[in-house]
């Protein structure tokens, strides 16, 4: 092998070269004195250069950037209606876009089932000593008897559930359950009829695995207490998360065999020429061997598949109703497209012209056609002799007191040709 | 797939604006300068969207210097409005070296004083490379000339100094 030029070398100390590369340059600079103390003279021009730079930094104040831009990229939702050119409007976006917020949300509402659950246990009358007992820690006298005092539901005292040394609290190691009980002894401390009730209801609705907007709006509904005992619950499950991802990451950082025997072998050979001088250049060159890949990977991490959204989702609607509620709701029967069956119905927010009536929801009608595309034909009731004359051929037509919009993903054609089918 | 902006706003913002403060020496005009690229990532999102945003803001910063030429006006790099910013004594020497390392760094040809600026901000040789136009084997030789070169420049010009005083 040649001198290795000043490229390979700052390569070298970069961390850039392959290990095949690496080993290669390495035994060459056991054996080459010219080399050896070229790669030291490189190192200097290296480290001196890289301070120079580092030199050139902001004036002070500077260093805080501004608040980010309004955010630019549609959610996935919105961009995959916006292609069709059928879209007048833009429907009001009524979920979540955010996945992570919307993990985050089922977990509080998770908690909130736990709560309900032990707040119906415990108001059953059977209550704190039968879960006390079963851990085998019973709590002094004076508290039993205060606990059975408080049956059938009962309020406690106030500085009962204040006290610090609640041995109910202590017991039960699960963070969840410790929380649903703290819970469950506040709500009956300070009646709130509201709360004990959402709870109840988190609880009925959790067995049927309600849609997410449902349960969106039962989170931002709920008393700020009750948020704070969900908030701390998934505090706790993000927690054990962390110490996954640890593990992970120290499992990651293990270098390859490979790797170590090159900076062996390069150690050794350095150290034979001149020990104390060889050593340290052996050392300062195989430590620039770190492998660059932790720096790359930071960039296909974000392309990671949306999560799939339920119908209720895709078409926007906030609340799936029956036929006969959407018949109540509009006022008059409901349109419908001859000949297919409708995947939902459902309320969304909005009005289709200014003279509809603003007390009275949109009723959506959501169709998907055989190829899987999403059509909807939303009505709304007008306000008296507010009945707008339509243009001919428009997707926007008013049928005696109702005002009729039908859109999709499919083309206006196509469109067309449903709307013709509307009874 | 469309990258989104506002994480790479996050992301990046504070490095381009570094790195333009770096290579103009004007604190003001590294923040347009950023901003303007941002605002062209908005209206082409990249794909490969740091060496795409770095890019870009090394183009601007030489049309800018180009007409900034044309008018009259002085080679930006050879600024030092930091030193009128921060006005203490005690800063006077830092300031000092900065003008030095600056006026080093103007000495430099164009690829070499951004590939640079570019391994300051942590890039690789794959991302230098993307980002300048050139291939990958071409990286080290670059960094290795301009490497010396700085430090050379910047030595020289000490020395110069020192002989005048």
């Amino acid at each position: 092998m040649s001198h290795l030029d000043e490229g390979t070398l700052h390569a070298l100390l970069d961390g850039e070269l392959d290990v095949t590369e690496a080993r290669e340059v390495q035994s060459h600079l056991g054996t080459c004195v010219a080399c050896g103390s070229r790669l030291q003279e490189v190192k200097q021009f290296l480290a001196e250069a890289d301070r120079l730079v580092g030199a050139l930094e902001m004036p002070a104040g500077a260093a805080a950037p501004p608040p980010p831009p309004p955010r630019e990229s549609a959610p996935p939702f919105r961009r995959q209606l916006r292609e069709p050119e059928t879209w007048e409007e833009t429907p009001v976006l009524l979920v979540l876009d955010n996945a992570e917020a919307l993990a985050r949300r089922r977990r509080w509402f998770r908690a909130l089932g736990w709560a309900a659950m032990i707040a119906v246990v415990i108001g059953g009358g059977r209550g704190l000593m039968s879960l006390v007992g079963q851990h085998g820690s019973l709590p002094p006298a004076r508290d039993i008897t205060t606990a059975t005092r408080s049956v059938p539901p009962a309020v406690a005292s106030p500085e009962e559930t204040a006290r610090p040394d609640q041995p109910v609290a202590q017991v039960v190691t699960p963070p969840a359950r410790t929380l649903a009980k703290n819970r469950t002894l506040a709500a009956k401390t300070t009646p709130q009829p509201k709360a004990v009730d959402a709870a109840k209801a988190a609880m009925v609705d959790s067995a049927r695995e309600p849609a997410d907007s449902v349960a969106d709006e039962f989170t931002d509904s709920a008393p700020p207490e009750t948020q704070t005992l969900a908030a701390a619950g998934s505090m706790a499950e993000s927690v054990s998360t962390d110490s996954v991802a640890r593990d992970t990451q120290a499992k990651d950082t293990a270098r390859p065999e490979d790797d170590l025997a090159t900076r062996r072998a390069a150690a050794q050979a350095l150290a034979e020429l001149d020990r104390q001088r060889r050593r340290e250049r052996a050392a300062a060159a195989t430590a620039a061997l770190q492998p660059p890949a932790p720096a790359r990977a930071e960039a296909p991490a974000a392309t990671e598949p949306p999560p799939s959204r339920t119908p209720e989702q895709r078409s926007q609607v906030y609340l799936r109703i029956g036929l006969d509620e959407a018949v109540k709701q509009l006022g008059s029967p409901v349109h419908v497209i001859e000949g297919m069956t409708p995947e939902l119905i459902g309320l969304t927010y909005g009005r289709l012209v200014a003279g509809a009536d603003p007390n009275r929801p949109v009723v959506r009608v959501v169709y998907v056609d055989s190829r899987g595309r999403m059509i909807l034909l939303d009505q709304q009731r007008l306000r008296t002799g507010q009945a707008p004359s339509a243009a001919e051929g428009s997707l926007r037509w008013s049928v005696g007191d109702v005002m009729l919009y039908l859109r999709g993903e499919p083309g206006p054609d196509v469109l067309r040709s449903l709307q013709r089918r509307v009874r | 797939m469309t990258a989104d902006l506002t994480e790479l706003f996050e992301q990046y913002y504070g490095s381009l604006v570094r790195m333009l403060y770096r290579r103009t020496g004007d604190r003001d005009r590294a923040e347009d300068l950023a901003q303007e690229t941002f605002a062209r990532a908005v209206a082409a999102p990249p794909n490969n969207p740091r060496p795409w945003l770095f890019a870009v803001a090394l183009n601007l910063v030489r049309e800018d210097g180009r007409r900034a030429l044309r008018q009259g006006r002085r080679l930006e790099l050879l600024r030092t409005e930091d030193r009128a910013e921060q006005g203490p004594e005690n800063d006077y020497e830092r300031n000092e070296r900065s003008a030095a390392v600056r006026a080093a760094l103007a000495l430099l040809n164009e690829r070499d004083r951004e590939a640079l600026l570019l391994k300051a901000e942590g890039f690789n040789y794959e991302e230098i490379a993307a980002t300048l136009g050139l291939s990958k084997g071409a990286v080290g030789t670059t960094l290795a000339r301009a490497r010396r070169r700085l430090v050379e420049a910047y030595q020289s010009e000490g020395r110069g100094k020192n002989v005048a005083s």
